[in-house]
């Protein structure tokens, strides 16, 4: 977000005296997240997508799968790329234009939460050796802010993924060419689940919404995948944490995370 | 009173004759077009459209809840649920005596607070002026922000300030009405607190429904007796 929302004084008075209490202002338990509905197959056209709500936060998530030129130190392997974006409509102080550091933050994140997971084998994604291989892009776009993007974004670009056909190419003359018909699901290794948790005070809770996002001194975000091997984390805010906060949180990751894991596996099944 | 209410959506023509155009309307050739979605009224010499939702438009002497947003060495930046920002100057708060050199305006008031203020002046050209220099006005220490639709604050007050009267009866909570929307709760009890705002809340979404007043005391009384 270009400028940055100011929080009224009040709301962050009543937000710290509830943690005292051990509550939160919309009655979630500190290690609970929000009520996380996907819908599949928001964008007919494309080769896979999802529209998620976490709460009153909204993401839509396309993926396209095509033929790329691979890098030249990994032409073994196809591509994967993650984006993110907010539209101006998704709160007040969007702006349109170049995005902003936070949002180039959230695309990285959520990319490399998958990417770093192996979610993807890209090594099954290649048409021919050093030429050719598929391409996965997952773009996100943020409809509605209502904080934690992070792993709003995450779940679209997971649950889109999982409900992603790939058609089928071979080179003929030197040029990968569309074999008609041949629709297949990616090759999935494991699903990971992005948690992202902030400190407030000395108090730790799992998906900050917005004002909670406003409010917080720090943040942490972690992805785990199937096994429950952390995979990716990435940390913000101006507060540090302790080592008995970071160990917390990465329990918290993976408790929270097989929950929503759950959730993501029954779209896998429905593609299937 | 005013007779013809009917819903309208931008572009229709709510009637043509001799009337003056208000708010949310324009005078094309004879007609008078709506240029909101809202209710449209027609008085003896007028005519308006009362917007269903959009942004609050200030007024000369309206009571809004102002939010801190920024402030320069010589005045602070009020959030005022409009399009324009609200200007309330150094001078406002520290006195004709004001010194950019000896006063720091952070702190009096800093980003985040709350603010019951009056609109001093406004004109449309530029930045509504506000002031809080008045009994009754100044920073909200305590309570919770309620945010509803500008266009129904007439709706929260009632006729003569009845509903909320009501409200504030059954709830034994203090509330304070800006015009621009915002609403300030306090309460001693937290019970009172979470019913006053959620009667608030009904309003906003309600503020369409005929026996709005009933329906508000009956869920005030009501959850009195469990």
């Amino acid at each position: 977000m270009t400028s940055t929302s100011v929080i009224d004084e009040l709301k962050r008075a009543q937000i710290l005296e509830l943690l005292e209490q051990g509550k939160r202002v919309d009655g979630r338990a500190l290690d609970e997240s929000r009520e996380l509905k996907i819908e599949t197959n928001a964008i007919p056209k494309a080769n896979g997508s999802a529209r998620i709500y976490l709460g009153d936060t909204e993401v839509i998530c396309g993926v396209k799968i095509q033929p790329d030129r691979p890098f030249p130190d990994t032409g073994d392997k196809g591509l994967f790329m993650c984006t993110a974006e907010l539209l101006p409509l998704s709160h007040p102080t969007v702006e349109t234009g170049p995005p902003q550091p936070p949002v180039i933050e959230l695309a990285r994140v959520t990319d490399r939460g998958i990417r770093e997971s192996h979610m993807i084998d890209v090594s099954q994604l290649v048409i021919e050796k050093d030429k050719s291989v598929v391409g996965v892009f997952a773009d996100n776009v943020v409809v509605d802010y209502d904080g934690n993007l992070f792993d709003a974004c995450s779940y679209a670009a997971t649950a889109a993924l999982l409900n992603s056909k790939t058609p089928t190419w071979e080179m003929v003359d030197e040029k990968p060419t569309l074999v008609e018909g041949e629709e297949k699901q990616l090759p999935i290794n494991t699903i990971p689940v992005s948690v992202t948790m902030a400190k407030i005070g000395n108090y730790i809770v799992v998906d900050p919404n917005g004002d909670e996002w406003d409010v917080m001194d720090s943040r942490v975000t972690i992805t785990t995948d199937s096994d429950g091997n952390i995979c990716a984390l990435q940390k913000g805010g101006s507060d540090g944490f302790t080592q008995d906060e970071i160990n917390q949180c990465g329990d918290l990751s993976i408790k929270v995370g097989a929950k929503i894991r759950e959730q993501l596996k029954s779209v896998q099944q429905e593609t299937q | 009173m005013a007779d013809k209410r009917k819903y309208v959506i931008p572009g229709d023509v709510i009637t043509s004759g001799p009337f003056r155009p208000e708010q949310n309307v324009v005078l094309e050739g004879n007609n008078i077009v709506a240029t909101a979605v809202g209710i449209s009224e027609i008085y003896e010499d007028s005519v308006k459209v009362i917007p269903l939702t959009g942004k609050y438009i200030p007024k000369i002497n309206d009571l809004v809840i102002g939010k801190v947003i920024s402030h320069t060495s010589l005045s602070w930046e009020l959030d005022v649920n409009s399009c324009y920002v609200g200007f309330l100057p150094a001078q406002d708060v520290f006195g004709r005596d004001f010194s950019t050199h000896a006063d720091e305006l952070s702190s009096k008031l800093k980003t985040g607070d709350l603010v019951a203020a009056r609109i001093a002046n406004f004109d449309r050209t530029r930045d509504p002026l506000v002031t809080i220099s008045d009994r009754d006005l100044g920073k909200i220490d305590d309570g919770v922000l309620v945010k509803i639709s500008p266009s129904k604050v007439p709706r929260l007050i009632g006729k003569k300030g009845s509903m909320i009267q009501m409200i504030e009866m059954a709830t034994n909570a203090a509330v304070t009405i800006g015009q621009n929307g915002w609403v300030v709760i306090s309460c001693e009890t937290e019970e009172g607190l979470s019913k006053a705002k959620r009667a608030v809340e009904m309003v906003n979404e309600k503020a369409h429904i005929a026996n709005l007043t009933d329906l508000i005391k009956d869920m005030l009384d009501g959850k009195d007796e469990s």
